[in-house]
């Protein structure tokens, strides 16, 4: 890919708890990525920023047990607007059960506690490759 | 005089030691070097001569006594034990009263609440912002109502409570709130003992958010509650200077108390600046200090602080009774130092951090549970949390002699090298404008956010070894570990109550108290009693603090 892959990173609603993100987003500036991190927001929001940056990945963070409530959301309001081709991944305190919920509602990847950044750029190039593909 | 050693006993061990080395160690020290966590060279073997200059009498004294080296109760924990205090809150009110009933018939000695995220940021329960957090990762309070609810059946005048207030904003709000509740019950303020967190770096440091005030009015917030409870609820410790949640966003042990006793400065300043005498509110200041797992650095870190802070309030503030010169703190687990893989070597990892705050002398304790990664506690790892503090008082026998590491070469070296280092950081932050000023600057966001980048990546090269993790790591995929779930229907009930409440109040009423505080909000003067005359006459929390960020306005966080 010679494009930069480009991606919203945000705390999700009113988690607090911004160590992960802050530093992932560094981490994912040093594997090349472009990142544009917003702080909190809320899932309109968030929608419209990715848009506006032409975003090719959300990266959505939390801590705070709304990730039921607020994360498939996100991926609602993309369908709405007719947006397939941005895909949003989720990470923080989230538990393994909620997984395949969060996945069928259209959750590309979650990320819980420990998760190597490695793997997260892998798995993001890997999965925009194949869209490509398509 | 209490000097312990003579410059000829000092010179022969110091030559004895190069004899030592040379002769018997040679070279199996090897040419690694070794750091404590913050980043203090350790050596392989400390001998009188690095603590050469130590005056007994002078650098530890007495336990009770000044500089308070060795504790801050002559009989220490013989007198009375650290109050076994585990934070619970979730769901509505009610539910988290249960939890507490549970916790306290299992032999915890006070109640320690811990709110959702509506609550701690100035939200009701019904506002579009509260939407899917709502009795979630803690309780959801938006009136004088739900107070009334969350300590139904609980004593608050015979046992303390600890209230989880985060912000400054929030702590006005709930401490009024519970001034409230006590004179309906018609217990005395003076009665009521507990600790609220009132930390204006929480809001604008430590945890980002939506919308969050300038750091001069959160600071302005946060003296208001510490200058009220002085004059009203004696006994009551109206800050508890947070080192514990830097610690989690990302600061080394010694700027966790360099940070937190900056703000103890800045705080005292302001109060004196008032009009207010330091001893009049000094006695009720608290901390909160986090444990890792460096043992003998948090060990010494909890004696450093006591004497830096002695020497701040003595010195620079010329405090004259003893109380305002005692460092009391509340110790929590290190939440970040616990793994979700293998999470039942948690166990193991909180019992030696609270161990370490026994050997601190902390004054109350909470052990994270070992689901930490994986959800809110269950029972079951609350359980698990006060049974380890129990036994660590009651099976360990450290409990009954004071301050046990003191006069051990490394633990004094490490003592005296911690306390140099955090006044050095204090220095710096003061160089820099002093507190408030670094948060305005966003100069300490970049400080926790470079620590915090640096350990990932010590983390991810395996420099920094986390067991099951990248030492030894684990070949088992998952543990099965039962997860928490925050009661759902927390948020209608939540609402629902709320609608009622604002049928039957008397909204005229509601609208003048509002608006008086309003006004209030541009004088120099304590917002406390205008605060209490609005939840009495049960306007929400989340109405109160609209007024705030009308008036005050918002601030953009640095990180952002």
């Amino acid at each position: 890919m010679d494009k930069k892959i480009k991606i919203v990173t945000v705390k999700l609603g009113l988690d607090i708890h911004w160590r992960g993100i802050v530093v992932l987003s560094r981490m994912l500036r040093d594997a090349g990525m472009e990142v544009v991190y917003l702080g909190n927001q809320f899932p309109e929001q968030i929608v419209e920023a990715a848009i506006q940056e032409g975003a090719d990945v959300i990266g959505l963070s939390t801590l705070g047990g709304n990730h039921m409530s607020l994360g498939p959301k996100v991926v609602e309001l993309l369908r709405e607007k007719g947006i397939d081709d941005i895909m949003v991944i989720m990470g923080g305190v989230i538990p393994e059960e909620d997984v395949p919920a969060l996945k069928e509602k259209g959750i590309a990847e979650v990320f819980g506690p420990e998760t190597k950044v490695d793997s997260i750029v892998s798995f993001v190039e890997s999965e925009l490759e194949k869209e490509n593909v398509k | 005089m209490g000097q312990l050693f003579n410059k000829e006993a000092i010179e022969e061990i110091k030559k004895e030691k190069a004899r030592w080395k040379e002769e018997t160690l040679k070279d199996k020290s090897g040419d690694k070097e070794y750091f404590t966590d913050s980043g203090i060279p350790m050596d392989l073997l400390y001998t009188p001569a690095d603590i050469e200059d130590m005056d007994y009498l002078k650098d530890n004294g007495f336990s009770g006594e000044s500089p308070f080296t060795r504790g801050v109760y002559p009989n220490m924990y013989r007198g009375r034990l650290f109050t076994v205090r585990q934070i619970a809150g979730f769901g509505g009110p009610e539910d988290t009263n249960e939890r507490f009933k549970f916790l306290l018939n299992n032999g915890a000695t006070g109640t320690s609440v811990v709110l959702d995220l509506p609550t701690i940021r100035g939200y009701d329960s019904d506002d579009k912002e509260a939407e899917g957090h709502v009795g979630a990762a803690g309780v959801a309070i938006d009136s004088l109502d739900d107070m009334e609810a969350l300590y139904d059946g609980i004593p608050i005048d015979e046992i303390s409570t600890n209230i989880v207030t985060h912000l400054p904003s929030t702590t006005v709000v709930l401490m009024a709130m519970f001034a409230a509740l006590a004179e309906k019950r018609d217990i005395p303020l003076e009665k009521l003992s507990g600790t609220n967190q009132n930390d204006f770096l929480m809001e604008t440091a430590i945890g980002s958010s939506l919308e969050i005030l300038p750091p001069k009015h959160c600071f302005r917030l946060q003296c208001d509650a510490i200058e009220y409870a002085s004059q009203n609820l004696p006994r009551w410790n109206p800050v508890s200077y947070n080192g514990y949640n830097l610690r989690e966003a990302g600061t080394t042990a010694i700027q966790e108390v360099a940070c937190a006793l900056a703000n103890a400065i800045a705080t005292t300043e302001e109060l004196i600046r008032r009009g207010n005498n330091v001893d009049a509110f000094a006695k009720r200041l608290s901390f909160f200090w986090n444990l890792f797992n460096d043992f003998f650095e948090e060990i010494a870190k909890c004696r450093a602080s006591r004497i830096v802070y002695k020497e701040i309030m003595e010195d620079r503030f010329n405090a004259e009774e003893k109380k305002s010169k005692l460092m009391r703190f509340h110790v929590q687990t290190g939440g970040i130092t616990l793994t979700k893989v293998e999470p039942y070597n948690n166990i193991a990892r909180s019992a030696i951090q609270g161990l370490a705050a026994t050997l601190g002398g902390a004054q109350s304790l909470h052990i994270d549970s070992f689901d930490e990664a994986y959800s809110a506690p269950t029972e079951e790892s609350a359980l698990i949390s006060i049974r380890t503090q129990q036994i660590i008082q009651a099976e360990t026998n450290v409990v009954n002699t004071v301050d046990p590491l003191a006069g051990s070469y490394y633990v004094e070296n490490l003592t005296n090298e911690m306390a140099k280092r955090i006044r050095n950081y204090i220095e710096e932050i003061e160089d820099k404008g002093g507190i408030v000023k670094v948060v305005e600057s966003g100069w300490l966001h970049r400080e926790i956010s470079d620590f915090a980048y640096q350990m990932q990546q010590d983390i991810e090269s395996g420099e920094r070894k986390i067991v099951g993790l990248n030492h030894f790591p684990t070949e088992k995929s998952d543990t099965e570990v039962e997860v928490f779930r925050y009661p759902e229907e927390a948020e209608k009930r939540q609402k629902d109550k709320l609608e009622k409440l604002r049928n039957k109040r008397d909204s005229q009423e509601v609208e003048m108290k509002l608006n008086v505080l309003r006004e209030k909000c541009h004088e120099d003067t304590n917002l406390m009693p205008y605060i209490k005359d609005a939840v009495k006459a049960y306007c929400t929390l989340g109405e109160i603090e609209e007024v705030f960020r009308e008036e005050f306005g918002l601030w953009q966080f640095p990180l952002a």
